[in-house]
């Protein structure tokens, strides 16, 4: 997976390397995925609160922030509030969010709040590093979870012409969600469908962006029912 | 007066012609010795008022040394009601006991000496009434007394209360605000009013309709008095009762982190050297926990994605691989959809059995269909080479996906499997479909 040559605003790093901050209030894991991530991921900072995190990623300005949903300190509002905190780098510094909960409210949550995808932590590090390098990339990391509660969220009908283009996915954007729902890799995705992973990448950031800018009733619905909003 | 903030405590001094008292008193209040010395002198020719007084603090007012000791074993001494009662005993006098009084006020401005201010206050008051009928002046005595008396009531009734219940009630009654005072000083009008009444009434039957109203004045004026206190009192029931709520709730949770959580870290202890084990512990116990933080207890169970769950963990119990599920729609359990449950079941074995990595569960459920995708990364076969005698894909999955009008597809390739259950749903009257379509 070298989408490096995408990343064209995740510069700033001659080496080559991926400069990463990771954020977790647990020291145990933070050192545990700092053992499994690849060697050519550089971990330039930590964090354990909410607080620390901002200082950090100011301070750091990584490539990628690994970042837990449920964080201590700040308001109570976790990985949300890194983000907001964060805003004014979002768009050098991407967000992977990471996490033990499956539960909607927190995923989408974050998403909405900025991090270009979520995995959950029980992911083998070979998987977490490649995300990494995806998110570095610029592109978008969906877990099959994630993928789920894109289709959940937008509905499974394909969009018509009269829609709003943010409300709903196209027909093309569904079958992707769906296969990457159903366990399928990117390359797999780009092989079942006929197109090239590049294809697949940007298929996955459209539904990124419609999953964060969309006011679609339904969405907003769907969220304002799990709590979301 | 007001400007001496720190008094030497009132205490007898060495300095002294007959107990100190006098020199004690004038360095309390800062008064030459000699003005308090003769003022003395002239209270004790009146009517031996000054005797009395001094006699009393003579008894009740430690020397200085004695003070000294007092104050480094309890820092605050209030003295100030033990000078207070002499008055009380001797109201006799006019000017004499309106002078402590009067330093008690400027020694300890402020809300914790209301008590003795008031009372006071009071024997001030109560002094001037008798000075004032020693005079010859017509003081109403009969009206006076019964007021002294409930005002006496209602203040010793505030002071019973703590701190909190007076705010409390202050703030129940709104009595920071107009409205809350008109009430309060409406009830407190009708029960004065009512006991008013009663006292001047004279008792006899023609003026039974004047003691009727006045009770029910007074009882309208209690109420509308206690009104605020039921309500205060109400209300710390109901945080009670939702702080025994809070309670339980923490017990349960503590049970059932006992039951479950610990136990399987004690487990998980034991087996440590069983890497099958622990995984198969650890994934056991998160689908439960996850299950009981996440789960909606408000959501009828029953339904298709609950049984495909369930179908998972068992598989992952019985197996000790990972099955990821994710579903999107639902709808209620069917037979049918309990075959393809069945036949879902049967896919995931396989792909635990066969493939390697987790197996992807997927389920999406449309208006029109269910359907379920069973994914693994194992090695891959070729569906046509099933000898005829496995019944497990041909039988489970494939046969049972047709008796009951759906199609299983399996598609395997080098990078993995993956098992496709579809079953219509528009066609939920004929359990036994037969209109199969092509299956594989």
């Amino acid at each position: 997976m070298t989408s490096q040559p995408l990343g064209s605003s995740g510069a700033g790093n001659p080496t080559g390397a991926t400069r990463v901050v990771i954020v977790d209030d647990h020291a145990i894991f933070r050192s545990g995925l700092k053992a499994d991530l690849d060697p050519a991921i550089l971990v330039v900072g930590e964090a354990g609160t909410v607080e620390e995190a901002v200082a950090v990623i100011a301070e750091t300005q990584p490539d990628v922030v690994l970042l837990d949903v449920h964080l201590p300190g700040g308001l109570g509002g976790g990985g949300r509030e890194v983000l907001a905190g964060s805003a004014p780098l979002l768009g050098s510094t991407r967000f992977l969010a990471l996490s033990v909960s499956d539960a909607a409210e927190d995923v989408v949550a974050v998403i909405r709040a900025g991090a270009r995808g979520y995995v959950t932590k029980t992911i083998s590090g070979a998987e977490i590093s490649d995300a990494v390098r995806r998110v570095a990339g610029g592109d978008a990391v969906f877990s099959p979870r994630l993928a789920g509660f894109v289709l959940d969220a937008f509905g499974t009908a394909p969009a018509d012409i009269a829609d709003d283009e943010l409300d709903r996915l196209s027909a093309r954007e569904l079958e992707v969600m769906r296969l990457i729902a159903r366990g399928y890799s990117y390359k797999e995705v780009a092989k079942e469908l006929f197109i090239s992973i590049k294809t697949v990448e940007t298929h996955v950031s459209a539904v990124l962006r419609k999953l964060q800018l969309s006011s679609r009733h339904e969405l907003t619905r769907w969220a304002a029912e799990r709590r979301l909003l | 007066m007001t400007t001496a903030v720190s008094r030497p405590p009132l205490a007898r001094s060495s300095d002294r012609l007959i107990a100190g008292v006098c020199g004690g008193l004038a360095n309390h209040l800062g008064w030459p010795v000699r003005m308090v010395r003769v003022g003395m002198v002239v209270a004790a020719l009146a009517g031996g008022a000054g005797v009395v007084f001094y006699a009393w603090l003579w008894i009740m007012v430690p020397t200085a040394d004695e003070s000294a000791k007092r104050n480094a074993r309890q820092p605050a001494s209030p003295i100030a009601p033990a000078v207070s009662e002499p008055a009380a005993g001797g109201t006799f006098t006019g000017g004499r006991p309106g002078a402590p009084a009067g330093s008690w006020r400027t020694r300890f401005p402020g809300m914790p000496f209301g008590k003795e201010i008031l009372l006071g206050a009071g024997l001030l008051l109560a002094a001037g009434i008798l000075i004032a009928r020693l005079l010859g002046l017509d003081v109403p005595l009969g009206t006076l007394i019964p007021v002294a008396a409930i005002l006496g009531g209602a203040a010793i009734a505030w002071m019973q209360l703590d701190e909190t219940r007076r705010a409390g009630i202050v703030d129940k009654t709104k009595a920071d605000q107009a409205g809350g005072w008109a009430r309060l000083a409406a009830g407190l009008g009708l029960v004065v009013a009512g006991v008013l009444l009663m006292v001047s009434g004279s008792g006899s039957w023609e003026q039974t309709w004047l003691a009727l109203l006045a009770s029910v004045a007074v009882l309208g004026g209690v109420v509308l008095v206690l009104l605020p206190w039921g309500l205060k009192f109400w209300r710390d029931l109901e945080a009670e009762r939702a702080g025994l709520v809070r309670a339980t709730e923490r017990a349960e949770i503590a049970a059932h982190l006992h039951d479950s959580v610990l136990q399987t870290l004690a487990l998980i202890q034991r087996r440590a050297g069983s890497e099958n084990d622990v995984v198969r512990l650890a994934r056991a116990q998160e689908r439960e926990l996850r299950g009981w933080l996440y789960r909606d207890p408000g959501r009828d169970s029953g339904r298709l994605s609950d049984g495909l769950q369930a179908a998972a963990a068992d598989v992952e119990d019985s197996l000790g691989h990972a099955v990821e599920v994710v579903t999107v729609g639902d709808c209620a359990m069917t037979e049918r959809l309990e075959a393809m449950v069945q036949a879902a079941r049967e896919a995931m074995l396989n792909a635990a059995r066969h493939g390697g990595g987790a197996v992807s569960v997927y389920l999406e459920v449309t208006d029109d269909a269910a359907e379920v995708f069973v994914k693994d990364r194992g090695p891959g076969f070729d569906p046509a080479s099933i000898p005829a005698d496995r019944l497990g894909v041909r039988e489970s999955m494939i046969g049972r996906m047709r008796r009951h009008g759906g199609t299983a597809t399996i598609v395997s390739s080098p990078d993995g499997t993956e098992v496709r259950l579809r079953l219509p749903l528009a066609a939920t009257a004929g359990t036994t479909g037969t209109h199969g379509e092509d299956n594989q």
